[in-house]
């Protein structure tokens, strides 16, 4: 296969960044801790492969099994509850917390992705709810 | 007996069973989702190089003080941005997991290459969105100094995305109008819909923060680490006085020299004695929270020129505060002549509470937060 020139332009600079990062990380080391920093980008890699996904997998073949017309709004939801989920969870969890700065992670985080998350479920069970009935609906007009 | 598994065959198995769900799994989707990962990770990329060397300008470089605020939306830009990219990054990663399961792990020279490269790509952009997140939640697990292992990975990280966007051009090409199949636009009920569920939930997470900067969604920031109006005097607070060792002073003053014509010494007294200016600034903080005061006090250019100094002059704030990383700023010619730049000695129609800065605090346009010096004690004028 012929690589164009564009893409050996790419490359290059592909690779002079990813030095330069290299570099940094080594120059700084006292701050970057290279082996931490190393433990901390394979560590999220392997959790993410081998954790997150096959959980979302198990998530997955468990709602594959739901009525067709009941399976699409509740992935949905599921989907939108875990992303907020897990942005907000730092900040239900508050271990950045400080003594005397009342002003730094102020509020009730745990009250306030349940609200969020009801929200959610409230719209999936109304996008559900109208999706069963449109569907018998149509079984009903149906000739036999 | 049993046998020692066959990892072609063990591989190939896992690799079967991840794609038995087929939602999201087709190559437009991941080219869809790509598209959108490489420009949020370059808008991501571009706001954080401009945080950097706003916090560290190189020598040939001087800020502008205008618009007020740029800062403001740049860093908002980053952080919102990088929340919101969270989904997006997983629902990616979702769509291509199968690959991981490939077997032969590798075909050629190239192959394995592009393949080791997935590795930076992955645990790196991973490794940003997190380290960011925990960031802004004051929480830090990890061994590194925050500021400088983002900064460097941003590097690696955006360095992987040149080289793989580089690979995997032609399909990203195939989606636009004209190009490739006529199936390219994200057409067909799966993909449509899979689409925008990622679409709605990087929204979602967008709109539960972004009023954390975006003050008329203040409303909605249920999720955001900070909110705007919450704090002393109605302004959130990253460093107490008591966090930085600085108690109130009856007998300060602030002492200007270096390299001035006369040095000064002022009490609190001599600074309110001159002329007092009020401004509508924000205090936009590196991790991406931002609010609005009317602050009011002394020009930092009036007390310059009284002192005698050049209009070439760099000025050094110096705080109170006995160390830390901030404990001093630069302000560079374009900054210190804005009219807009005070030593402010009132927030919101008080005198400054000892938490903002209490005598005298820097407040400047279009500039961090972190370099908006509290409790200042000198300036130190130094050549350009």
């Amino acid at each position: 296969m012929r690589v164009g020139r564009g893409r050996l332009i790419a490359y290059g600079l592909g690779a002079a960044l990813i030095g330069v990062g290299g570099a940094g990380l080594l120059r700084d080391a006292a701050e970057t801790d290279p082996v931490g920093w190393l433990v901390w980008v394979a560590g999220a890699a392997l959790v993410h492969d081998l954790l997150v996904v096959p959980a979302v997998l198990g998530v997955a073949l468990l709602t594959g099994r739901l009525p067709t017309s009941y399976r699409r709004p509740v992935r949905v939801s599921l989907v939108l509850a875990a992303s907020v989920s897990a942005v907000a969870l730092p900040m239900v969890l508050g271990l950045g917390r400080r003594a005397g700065d009342p002003s730094r992670l102020p509020q009730a985080y745990g009250v306030h992705l349940a609200v969020v998350l009801a929200l959610i479920g409230l719209a999936g069970a109304v996008a559900t709810a109208f999706r069963a009935i449109r569907a018998g609906r149509g079984r009903s007009r149906r000739p036999r | 007996m049993l046998r020692r598994p066959d990892p072609a065959r063990l591989i190939t198995a896992i690799g079967r069973f991840a794609s038995r769900e087929r939602d999201g799994r087709d190559e437009r989707t991941a080219a869809w989702l790509g598209a959108a990962l490489g420009v949020s990770f370059t808008v991501a990329f571009v706001t954080g190089l401009i945080s950097h060397f706003m916090q560290h300008p190189p020598g040939w470089a001087v800020w502008p003080s205008r618009p007020v605020g740029l800062y403001r939306l740049t860093q908002g830009a980053h952080v919102i941005g990088g929340l919101a990219t969270i989904p997006l990054l997983l629902a990616k990663l979702w769509t291509v997991y199968p690959r991981l399961w490939q077997w032969p792990p590798v075909r050629s020279a190239g192959h394995a290459l592009e393949r080791a490269l997935v590795f930076p790509l992955v645990g790196g952009a991973l490794f940003q969105l997190v380290t960011g997140l925990f960031n802004i939640a004051y929480f830090y697990p990890f061994p590194f100094f925050f500021t400088t292992a983002h900064y460097w990975t941003a590097y690696i990280v955006y360095g992987a995305l040149v080289v793989h966007v580089a690979n995997e051009w032609a399909k990203v090409r195939g989606l636009r109008p004209g190009h490739g199949s006529a199936d390219a636009r994200p057409t067909g009920p799966s993909r449509r819909g899979f689409l925008a569920t990622v679409a709605g939930a990087c929204g979602l997470v967008g709109l539960t923060t972004v009023g954390e900067t975006f003050t008329p969604l203040g409303g909605l920031a249920l999720l955001s680490p900070r909110r705007p109006g919450v704090g002393p005097q109605r302004l959130p607070v990253n460093k107490t006085a008591a966090a930085a060792g600085v108690r109130p002073d009856p007998a300060w003053r602030l002492a200007v020299t270096g390299d001035v014509a006369r040095e000064l010494s002022l009490s609190l007294a001599d600074l309110r004695a001159m002329p007092q200016h009020a401004a509508r600034l924000p205090i936009a903080c590196v991790e991406g929270w931002s609010a609005a005061g009317t602050w009011a006090g002394v020009r930092l250019r009036d007390v310059l020129h009284a002192a005698g100094v050049h209009a070439g002059a760099r000025v050094r704030v110096e705080s109170l505060e006995a160390g830390g990383r901030y404990r001093a700023s630069e302000v560079d010619p374009p900054h210190w002549r804005d009219e807009l730049t005070l030593l402010a000695l009132d927030l919101n129609g008080e005198p400054l509470s000892p938490d903002h800065g209490y005598p005298c605090r820097l407040i400047a346009p279009d500039r961090p937060g972190v370099l908006q010096t509290k409790w200042i004690a000198r300036l130190v004028v130094h050549g350009s």
